[in-house]
């Protein structure tokens, strides 16, 4: 038998027992009120947090409205890109060996990319990051045979703005590039953008972003703390949307001809700039908008480089401005027919008066050179063969005031509203102007301004603009470049009509006298564009202008280049065909001397082949 | 024995229900905490364990508790012993040493080593002569008690159970009447080794988990990926049960492997998530009747040892469920430390069992002779 040792007094511990069951109740009291405090009003709190954590969201990009010109030639589409994502928290050091391999990285490219991944902050670890863009087929087919083995790396396809005519009509298409921080402050819609898009910069793409860009989808996986998807168990609880399609952008019809472009960048290809618009005369529709040179915007998309960049900014020719809208020129002698409406609908003049031209008129001690000495010529011949001295005799009469007046009337000094891009507004000076500026005013300002130079600025559409309405009996349009817009189920969303401006105050007779000279600039042998005429084919009506070039003696240009970019404008601005218009245009060669032998010569050519039977042979 | 009452008459039926109530919690919990996962057999391991529990129990229970007195510094000999073999034979997991193995499974000495701490505290006191004004002078030998074993769990490092150890002597000393004066004293010495611990003894993970805490408590969002993970993804799991929970395994965080140690230190928050406030405050309460109860056994205990050992067991779960509901709930940082009954684990399942079984001992003999 055990001897158990003898009981012990237990009385010490008696008062204790209570206060220490106090105690046990308030603390399990305080865990249970932390409980129900997450529980029960912290719930929806925690309960979208566990939702977050077992999904995981794939962006899927919308494809990017299509462009397409009057006949449905695509201008701007999309192809795909490869980029290369990667999970960096799921990155072992020897995938990054494995991935500088598959896709032929140099040294310099693998050390950077090393660099990049352990650089990155811990909380960005178990998001997936991009590496490579648009990475090349070779590249592609390695990194695919591998993927299985490289769990990290996930290859998105993500379509990219294409544009097969590359510089044609780029300034009018624009390009993307990728969005910047006031971007992504100013978007409505928060979720429009994130870093990393792309966004119409210029153009159409800028214009109507809106309805290009449709609307991102997403995917929903269920996948695990480690990042695997699931298949086919979610829990019940979980409700959220695993799947949104994208949205397609819309799909934009324009009103111009791509065939029309080329004719005119084949036309163009002797001289080393310039621009041509050519508009619908019953619509305003812009059938051509040709500015040479131009950027390539597939390059632009992809980002330039500050050496590219440069190039551009300081390439004479001004690749970066549109020369059709956005700068502004003298018109020169294609604004006579402004000078010879505003005196025929005022009966200032009679057209069958004839003035005598010496090539030369006196006024004060100032001499004013014509030309050619045209002997007596009356309207008519002054505007087939370009009869400065007329004209002066005429601006005498007229005076500044209803020459401005009527070339207001015809759109110029005024923004054409085409809507995109910027657009310049011309500028005609007036009296007041003149007495600003140089003091007193003079005669010799209204001469000059009579036969397009002195200050009035022009731009070319500007300029197609109203031979246009000289070609429709009146009617100054708005020129519009986009016919319609189709939702991505290729019904017509949208379509646009004609707007006619106003209707010019000139009476039809005198419109019918212009455009029959116009017609002669061309056919009669005393023409000024008469070796530019289509001998057989289309018959085009103009008028040929030289604009003189505000001198650039003093700035810092190359020496070898200087003499050329002194050289005057030459212009072509008129209608085809001759007999029944149905377009006009404005040709302006940059420093392509005389308009005859320039400019008219793109013209003629142009139309023929637009408007006749192409040429059979180059 | 008593004229009438036989130890059957005095099986003390609340505590083993209330025991076996989340035992069986766990086993359904583990289930749903491992289902589909490398581990999905750990419920049937952790019934054998609870089958071996019980007898472990059972026998702990059905031998008179004076026996454990008379060979009380035996049994906390031997525990120490197993403690100082754990660094000549112990296998280590993530950085510390704690387990030997002992044929086909692994036994955790610390685990043991709080029975023994209990069962060796509770010998000292029923000898001890004196019944009041207890000084500091009394609490030496007490004090020695605790800090060898104190100090090898801190060499393995196992913060947690050395916490606990402290925790359980702090509670049973508690019992005594010790002069005021003494436990102001007591107090100070505390707050001087406080910063002493810190600098001197806590591990980098270790102050890492508890600056982490403290981050939180501050408002500044603690890097979530490392300790402030823990808690958080706890959090979210509890606090998206609301207030019926998302079903029996049905519980997302659970089901994408979101807690850490799900089975063994964060069930709790899988019991929330699963079963709602409804659940969790059942679980609770389970706990906190267990741990009254423990109170109760004391109060009615015969003698000092039997009331020592109740206050010790009690202590014991009642220090590791609040330990461990307070880290999983972001009140307290995370030290790593089961919930008792609940958790899966052997180790720590056996060194339970057999503190209750040493609390039904007391509970059965209470008016035995």
């Amino acid at each position: 038998m055990i001897t158990l040792s003898q009981r012990r007094e237990v009385g010490e511990f008696r008062k204790r027992y209570r206060w220490m069951a106090l105690f046990v109740v308030l603390v399990f009291g305080g865990i249970i009120v932390r409980v129900a405090q997450v529980q029960l009003f912290q719930q929806d709190r925690w309960s979208g947090i566990a939702q977050q954590n077992i999904t995981k969201t794939l962006e899927l990009p919308a494809t990017r409205g299509v462009i397409r010109d009057l006949e449905g030639r695509v201008v701007a589409s999309n192809r795909p890109s490869y980029d290369v994502y990667a999970t960096p928290r799921l990155l072992q050091p020897e995938d990054l060996e494995r991935i500088g391999s598959l896709m032929g990285l140099s040294e310099e490219q693998s050390t950077a990319l090393k660099t990049r991944i352990e650089d990155l902050p811990p909380e960005r670890r178990t998001h997936q990051i991009e590496l490579y863009r648009d990475i090349d087929r070779d590249q592609l087919a390695a990194l695919e045979t591998h993927l299985a083995e490289l769990a990290a790396l996930d290859i998105i396809t993500v379509p990219l703005r294409d544009y097969p005519y590359h510089t044609l009509g780029a300034h009018l298409v624009g390009y993307l590039n990728e969005v910047n921080e006031s971007d992504l402050r100013s978007a409505a819609d928060a979720s429009a953008y994130r870093p990393g898009d792309r966004i119409g910069r210029n153009g159409l793409e800028k214009r109507y972003e809106s309805l290009l860009k449709g609307s991102r989808g997403f995917r929903r996986e269920v996948v695990d703390a480690r990042g695997k998807p699931l298949r086919g168990d979610r829990p019940d609880s979980l409700e959220v949307e695993m799947l949104r399609k994208p949205v397609p952008g819309h799909d934009i019809q324009l009103t111009l001809d791509m065939r029309l472009m080329e004719a005119f960048d084949r036309a163009f290809r002797p001289h080393p700039s310039g621009a041509a618009v050519v508009v619908d005369i019953h619509t305003g529709a812009v059938r051509a908008l040709y500015s040479k040179p131009v950027y390539d915007p597939n390059e632009m998309s992809s980002g330039l480089s500050t050496r590219r960049y440069a190039e551009l900014t300081g390439d004479p020719f001004r690749p970066l401005i549109d020369k059709t809208i956005y700068e502004t020129y003298f018109p020169g002698s294609t604004f006579k027919v402004i000078t010879a409406l505003a005196a025929l609908q005022d009966t200032v003049v009679d057209p069958m008066q004839r003035v005598e031209c010496n090539g030369f008129i006196k006024i004060g001690r100032q001499k004013f050179r014509c030309n050619k000495r045209h002997e007596w010529v009356d309207l008519y011949d002054s505007v087939v063969q370009s009869c400065n001295v007329y004209f002066w005799e005429l601006a005498e009469e007229v005076g500044i005031e209803r020459i401005n007046r009527f070339a207001e009337a015809f759109g110029f000094a005024e923004r054409t509203g085409i809507g995109v891009n910027s657009e310049a507004e011309g500028f005609l000076a007036t009296r007041e102007w003149y007495e600003k500026h140089y003091g007193a005013f003079r005669i010799g300002y209204t001469l000059n301004t009579a036969i397009g130079q002195g200050n009035t600025r022009v731009t070319v559409l500007q300029l197609a603009l109203a031979y246009a309405a000289i070609a429709n009996g009146g009617a100054l349009y708005v020129p519009q470049v986009v016919q319609n817009v189709r939702a991505p189920d290729g019904s017509l969303s949208e379509t646009f009509q004609p707007r006619v401006k106003r209707q010019v105050g000139v009476a039809a007779r005198h419109l019918d006298l212009i455009r029959r000279s116009l017609v002669d600039v061309v056919q009669d042998e005393d023409g000024t564009a008469f070796r530019a005429r289509n001998e057989e084919g289309v018959r085009v009506a103009g008028k040929t202008g030289t604009a003189q070039v505000v001198s650039r003696k003093g700035r810092s240009e190359e020496s070898s280049s200087a003499w050329y970019l002194d050289r005057s404008h030459g212009w072509f601005a008129g209608f085809a065909p001759a007999e029944d218009p149905q377009v006009a245009f404005a040709v302006l060669v940059e420093h392509g001397g005389s308009g005859g032998a320039s400019a008219a010569p793109i013209a003629t050519w142009v139309m023929q082949q637009y408007l006749g039977e192409p040429e059979k042979t180059e | 024995m008593a004229i009438g009452r036989t130890i059957r008459d005095e099986f003390d039926w609340p505590l083993f229900i209330a025991v076996s109530t989340i035992a069986l919690f766990g086993v359904l919990n583990l289930y749903s905490a491992t289902e589909g996962g490398k581990t999905s057999d750990a419920y049937i391991q952790q019934l054998y364990w609870l089958v071996l529990g019980f007898g472990v129990a059972a026998l702990t229970a059905a031998i008179d508790y004076r026996h454990f007195e008379r060979y009380g510094w035996l049994i906390y000999g031997a525990c120490i012993l197993a403690l100082i073999l754990v660094f000549v034979l112990g296998k280590s997991v993530r950085g510390s040493t704690r387990w030997i193995a002992l044929g086909g499974f692994s036994l955790q000495p610390s685990e043991l080593m709080k029975i023994g701490l209990i069962i060796a505290l509770a010998k000292y006191l029923h000898h001890d002569t004196k019944t009041g004004g207890r000084t500091l002078a009394d609490l030496v030998i007490p004090g020695l008690i605790l800090a060898l074993p104190m100090a090898l769990v801190l060499l393995q490092p196992d913060l947690g159970t050395a916490m606990i150890l402290a925790f359980i002597f702090a509670s049973i000393m508690m019992l005594t009447q010790l002069k005021l004066r003494s436990v102001v004293t007591l107090l100070a010495t505390f707050v001087v080794a406080a910063p002493v611990t810190w600098f001197y003894l806590l591990k980098d993970y270790q102050k890492e988990r508890i600056t982490a805490f403290w981050d939180r408590l501050g408002g500044t969002q603690a890097d979530l990926l490392d300790s402030g993970w823990h808690t958080h993804q706890s959090l979210v799991a509890i606090g998206s049960g609301g207030l019926t929970g998302k079903g029996f395994t049905q519980g997302t965080q659970t089901r994408f492997r979101f807690l850490p140690d799900q089975h063994t230190d964060f069930p709790f928050p899988v019991w929330a998530e699963e079963h709602g406030f409804i659940g969790a405050l059942l679980l609770i309460c389970l706990y906190l009747f267990l741990v009254l109860w423990s109170l109760r056994v004391a109060s009615q205990a015969k003698d000092r040892f039997g009331a020592v050992v109740a206050v010790g067991v009690g202590a014991m779960i009642f220090w590791q469920t609040v330990v461990n509901l307070g880290m999983v709930s972001g009140l307290l940082p995370v030290v790593g430390m089961t919930l008792p009954l609940f958790s899966y684990g052997g180790s720590s399942l056996l060194s339970t069992m057999l503190g209750l079984g040493l609390l039904m001992n007391v509970s059965m003999r209470r008016f035995s002779h």
